[in-house]
């Protein structure tokens, strides 16, 4: 039935034009804006496509990032399609807002770009606000590059309307180094796009806040009710792993580009030693791995693209007998030595068929993941691989830290 | 690959050029990729911008250490170390100034293209913003890309009467760099 | 009134056209002002509103507890922070898909006068075609009696205690209806529940008026808990709050303040504080205080009502 389509456009856009094009062709009904560094652009692209009449839909202007949240979930629980975008302190100014749309289960798609948060107000790149909300019940998803930032938006559409699923969405991207990025994105067509959400319209219809109809929301659950509802949520988190999976191979279907789903693969076949990331670092770890393939050292990338519900079951079978995994955090855990992603996939260990862990923490507020860098944590986990002495958790940038870990 | 570095100050149109020349690459089916690096957003603040130019899709989403080209917006920053540091052997120098020859030297460098930016924008557009006669000043100095995709590029970042004036300002860009071989 | 109309039902029954969409016998206690209001204004306005709310003293009720919701309205129970935003993306939605709707944003003074004034004050702002209405309780009583931005001077909840060192609060209260007159809005009200005909015209002037824009009703609604008097009372302390002026019934259609009832010859504000324990510590002095916040916010809302015809705009320059 589909097939790759060549009606697509090639353009050298940022990563915020592309999470902004990508909203426009979801067609939303509903998009709520507020600015902040380093999203600014992309509520700037669409609040420009809805005055020049290429978006129509509903554009709320709103005060601050809490009612942004609020109103998206409202219009969500109503029965449009919505979309908004925010970054690092706005994201955490939504927090209530947020948790309130996963608990009601509102399929609201947005994107965060990546930005330190919290404490020190730095206006620079980092996890630590995807890594502060991740247990708000919501669906994360991180994408490397200007195009997968597209194609994330679109597919977030799928995920979080999708009937079995119906929970929020948020693609994840580094602010600086892909919310400003300019490169060549294959932007698909409207038409293209319609028939790839179109199945969206064949489902039976979800439960909406009507006027005049006896349901309400956001009730008070407070005795066995609440657990049930739970519980379905979390199911409906697991059940997303797969259904993403799915999705990435429609999407090749329809547009010809595929990501590995839930994880992406990268000169993983025979590699002895791995490294883990997520974001815009995997496009300068697999620069580096090119080099040391060239060098004979037997290294790949496992990149996560699906960071809530975590992907363990592809991150075991993809780990599984390698010699050693260093792990790369651009956040911190406060209260653990090691980073987030780390921290999590070494709840694993013992399923990986001994392969050795260590955590590398780099890229925090705006410390540059250097090609340099990569390639020295990559020689610290062949070391590791060689059975030598190497500390579980390196702070790359900042030497001093390690003499104290 | 080539890496290009630019310096200049918020309000000069630093990060409009490395994105008009990583969209110039688009447009003749290689690649291009730029970003800046900048604090809070305002004018007259330092910013850096990074560009790197290819035949094949560029990965890399890190900062430019070894530069090949040095693209300098911001004359009053043309001494600074910083603009030099890393400078690859062979490289070269773009710098927007009203001198139209230079007394810059460096080890590495091997070739610099001077223009009075500010002056040919004043003329063209009545404003001291000096990116699109960098842009096409860049693809005379360096070769990497004809005119011809520079100014196509303008059309994504400008209308009208302003587009006009740009494609004006890169082409005078362009036609009027001084090149220096060192 | 049913003494004066010698046994003739009040004129106020000519405006409940719909029925009571609550069940008998709800989660409110005795002689809840809240209640009295909320069974009121969908007997106003219709059962095809969408109602939504917070946390609050309305929430057992609204919200149901134990899956249990105590009407048969159509209803979004939401966060404080942001109620005004939700209503916001409902009514948008809902104008978007061409679906009919009167949205009621229902809330207490603690969403309204602080924790989520910001994003009232921005859908005012966007001028959103939907029904604030603020209960004002003059406090956080769901959580147990707690100050809030109307709390007036000098009562006593418990966290403006009176104790060795403390007499109440010692701020003034905030003018939250005058506020939101003055953001430009279609239509903004005071109410009570003394005065039911002048509640429920407002209502429906809302009703009508909110096709143009953001509307909001402030209706005092007395709290015997909280407050410390007879739960048979509620309806004597309205009417004394409106007799004293304490508090004014007006409404500001496009900004356009009118008296919708004038007080001839108002009591002391001592009248209406006389059976309100929460005020039973004050003296001479602070009853003073009070009466002088009374008397500016009259002289304010008097200037503005005149302030049309009055203003002389100075002469533009040439």
């Amino acid at each position: 039935m589909t097939t790759p389509r060549n009606d697509s456009q090639i353009k050298v856009i940022t990563g915020n034009a592309a999470a902004a094009i990508g909203a426009k062709l979801a067609r939303p009904d509903v998009v709520a804006a507020y600015p902040i560094t380093p999203q600014t652009e992309v509520i700037e692209q669409l609040s420009l496509f809805h005055a020049t009449g290429e978006l129509d839909c509903e554009l709320i202007t709103v005060e601050g990032e809490n009612s942004a949240m609020n109103s998206v979930m409202a219009a969500s629980l109503a029965g449009g399609r919505v979309f908004t975008a925010s970054s690092s302190w706005g994201l955490v100014f939504m927090y209530d807002a947020v948790l309130a749309v996963a608990g009601a289960r509102a399929p609201v798609v947005m994107v965060n770009v990546n930005r330190e948060t919290p404490g020190i107000i730095a206006v620079s790149c980092g996890q630590q606000d995807m890594i502060s909300t991740r247990d708000s019940g919501w669906i994360f998803t991180i994408a490397e590059n200007c195009q997968e930032v597209l194609d994330q938006v679109l597919m977030a559409y799928r995920l979080a309307e999708d009937y079995d699923i119906q929970l929020p969405v948020m693609v994840h991207y580094d602010g600086f180094y892909v919310s400003y990025l300019s490169e060549v994105v294959d932007i698909p067509s409207q038409e293209s796009v319609d028939q790839f959400l179109s199945i969206l319209k064949t489902q039976p219809e979800r439960t909406k806040l009507v006027p005049g109809q006896k349901l309400g929301c956001g009730s008070h659950g407070i005795l066995g009710g609440y657990l049930e509802l739970r519980h379905k949520h979390v199911s409906a988190m697991e059940r997303s792993k797969a259904k993403f999976d799915q999705i990435d191979q429609e999407f090749m279907d329809q547009f010809g580009r595929s990501y590995g789903g839930q994880v992406e693969e990268y000169c993983m076949e025979d590699a002895e030693v791995v490294l883990v990331g997520s974001g815009s670092m995997c496009g300068t770890i697999k620069s580096v791995i090119d080099e040391k393939r060239e060098a004979g050292i037997k290294v790949g990338l496992l990149k996560l693209r699906m960071y809530r519900p975590f992907p363990s079951e592809r991150i075991i079978e993809s780990l599984k007998g390698r010699k050693a995994v260093g792990v790369v955090d651009r956040s911190l855990n406060f209260g653990f030595k090691g980073g987030p992603i780390y921290t999590e996939i070494k709840a694993f260990e013992t399923q990986m068929g001994g392969a050795k862990l260590v955590s590398f923490i780099d890229g925090i507020a705006n410390t540059d993941i250097t090609k340099a860098n990569v390639a020295n944590m990559i020689d610290m986990t062949c070391d590791l691989a060689a059975g030598k002495d190497v500390p579980e958790v390196t702070w790359v940038s900042y030497p001093e830290a390690n003499e104290g870990v | 690959m080539s890496e290009v570095r630019f310096h200049g100050r918020g309000g000069q149109g630093v990060v409009t050029t490395s994105k008009i020349l990583a969209n110039a690459f688009g447009r003749i089916g290689q690649f291009g990729a730029s970003f800046p690096m900048f604090g809070f957003e305002r004018r007259g603040a330092p910013v850096t911008a990074f560009g790197r130019f290819s035949d094949k899709p560029v990965r890399e989403k890190t900062q430019i250490y070894n530069p090949d080209v040095i693209v300098v917006l911001d004359p009053s920053q043309k001494s600074s170390e910083a603009v030099f540091n890393g400078l690859l052997p062979g490289g070269m120098m773009l710098l927007n100034d009203s001198e139209p020859t230079t007394d810059i030297s460096h080890d590495n460098l091997v070739k610099i293209g001077v223009i009075d930016a500010n002056k040919i924008a004043l003329e063209e557009i009545g404003l001291p913003i000096p990116n699109t006669v960098i842009a096409g000043a860049f693809a005379k100095l360096t070769g990497m890309i004809d005119i011809g995709p520079v100014t196509q590029a303008l059309d994504d970042y400008f209308q009208g009467s302003k587009l006009s004036a740009n494609m004006v300002c890169a082409k005078r860009g362009f036609d009027e760099v001084n090149i220096i071989d060192l | 009134m049913s003494e004066k109309k010698k046994g003739k039902l009040s004129p106020v029954i000519d405006y409940k056209k719909h029925e009571d969409p609550f069940s008998k016998g709800v989660a409110f206690c005795p002689g809840c002002g809240l209640e009295l209001l909320i069974r009121f204004i969908p007997q106003v306005m219709g059962n095809d509103i969408v109602m939504t709310g917070t946390p609050s003293c309305s929430a057992p009720v609204l919200l149901g507890q134990n899956n249990q919701s105590w009407h048969s309205l159509s209803y979004f129970g939401t966060l404080m922070t942001g109620a005004a935003a939700n209503a916001t993306g409902l009514v948008r939605y809902y104008n978007r898909a061409g679906i009919d709707n009167t949205v009621v944003c229902f809330n207490g003074d603690g969403t309204a006068a602080d924790i989520g004034f910001g994003n009232m004050s921005g859908a005012a702002e966007r001028n959103e075609p939907f029904i604030y209405i603020c209960y004002d309780n003059e406090g956080y009583m769901n959580t147990g009696i707690q100050k809030s931005g109307t709390t007036p001077y000098g009562a006593s909840t418990t966290t403006t205690p009176v104790a060795k060192g403390s007499r109440g609060k010692n701020l003034r209260r905030m003018n939250l209806a005058l506020k939101m007159a003055m953001s430009k809005i279609p239509y903004a009200a005071t109410a009570t529940l003394s005065d039911l005909g002048d509640l429920a015209k407002k209502l429906l002037k809302a009703k009508e008026m909110k096709k143009n824009g953001f509307c909001f009703l402030h209706v005092f609604a007395p709290c015997p808990t909280g407050w410390g008097y007879d739960p048979a009372m509620t309806v004597e302390v309205c009417r004394r709050a409106v007799k004293t002026n304490y508090f004014p019934l007006w409404e500001a259609e496009n900004g356009k303040i009118r008296m919708t009832k004038t007080v001839n010859k108002p009591k002391p504000v001592e009248h209406y504080m006389e059976p309100i324990k929460k005020f039973k510590h004050l003296d001479d002095n602070d009853r003073a205080i009070l009466q002088e916040d009374v008397d500016y916010e009259l002289c304010m809302l008097g200037g503005l009502s005149i302030l049309e015809k009055e203003c002389v705009l100075p002469e533009a320059a040439d």
